[in-house]
């Protein structure tokens, strides 16, 4: 059962950080050697293991219900309470790294800006006004696309007064 | 011809910034009729400052915002997770192209952009503080 909270910690910090390919593969190969068993059929037993915690998610299974999951596959009451609190203590996380990949439309990655004054044109020798520059890095599907606006300053403030109406609208659903 | 000369000269008058009944009448030649010269300043003097607003307005400039409008979603599932319940801004810009470039047929594009949470909040951070730097700038 040693064995098995070893895997299981080896399960979660891959779920928790499911980029992390290629550390994952190294702690299994590292299990597989120290347990003496072979790479190949472990590989196979992980692939159904994490078909758990992903089905759960997908479904918002409780812990019990994890728990009767890893039963029905005939796992042993105590390695399947001792996943089903592992689960308990992770699906915070877990359930925020789902959230996260949930699709998002042009979402906006960055803000950057600038203040610009318009001394003089082809038009009027004099000026001074002032604008502010703002670009935009938004994800379009795979890509980053930059947009630059310009916003006059009585926009600035409307801008800045909007945004802090669906500040308060977002808080007041979280 | 004459048209022509008028137009150079209220350009002139436009581009220089020139806002005294003197500087204008300045600008016509010694033996100009006296009448007429007065007029034309006068007529110049009158709307010299929509000019100049027109002027400023037209004048080139990166894509400028023209509306904005947001909606707040609650989103309740998605392929990664059945249910949850997560607000999410949606905000469309009105964003017009180069004013100079479009001349009478302005091209007017929409963007509609999604920020979570987070990204709103660090957003008004940012604007939190241009506005401190705008107050600075008016304190000066």
């Amino acid at each position: 059962s040693q064995q098995f909270s070893a895997l299981t910690e080896v399960l979660f910090s891959f779920l928790m950080e499911p980029k992390e390919v290629e550390r994952f593969l190294t702690q299994l190969s590292d299990f597989a050697t120290m347990n003496k068993l072979s790479l190949g059929p472990l590989k196979n037993i992980v692939k159904s293991i994490l078909l758990v915690p992903s089905g759960a998610l997908k479904r918002n299974l409780s812990s019990e219900q994890v728990r009767a999951d890893f039963i029905a596959l005939g796992l042993s009451e105590e390695k399947a309470s001792y996943f089903a609190e592992q689960w308990k203590v992770n699906s915070p996380t877990l359930t925020r790294l789902a959230v996260d990949q949930t699709l998002m439309i042009n979402q906006l990655i960055d803000m950057e800006w600038k203040f610009g004054v318009t001394a003089g044109s082809s038009e009027l020798e004099k000026v001074g006004s002032i604008f502010l520059q703002l670009k935009l890095v938004i994800k379009k599907g795979s890509q980053m696309e930059n947009v630059y606006v310009e916003l006059t300053l009585p926009q600035f403030y409307s801008f800045l007064h909007e945004m802090e109406r669906v500040k308060t609208s977002l808080e007041s659903f979280s | 011809q004459l048209v022509s000369a008028l137009h150079n000269l209220t350009r002139h008058v436009v581009y220089r910034g020139l806002t005294r009944a003197e500087d204008i009448l300045s600008l016509f030649p010694e033996n100009f009729h006296q009448n007429l010269k007065n007029l034309l300043t006068k007529i110049i003097l009158e709307n010299i400052s929509a000019w100049r607003n027109e002027a400023q307005a037209s004048q080139i400039s990166l894509p400028r915002l023209v509306d904005l409008d947001w909606r707040v979603d609650i989103k309740t599932s998605s392929d990664s997770i059945s249910r949850m319940a997560v607000p999410t801004c949606l905000l469309q810009l009105q964003i017009q192209e180069d004013v100079a470039l479009c001349g009478n047929s302005p091209v007017v594009s929409a963007l509609t952009v999604e920020l979570s949470k987070e990204t709103l909040d660090t957003m008004l951070e940012g604007l939190g503080r241009i506005r401190d730097q705008l107050s600075a700038v008016a304190n000066k």
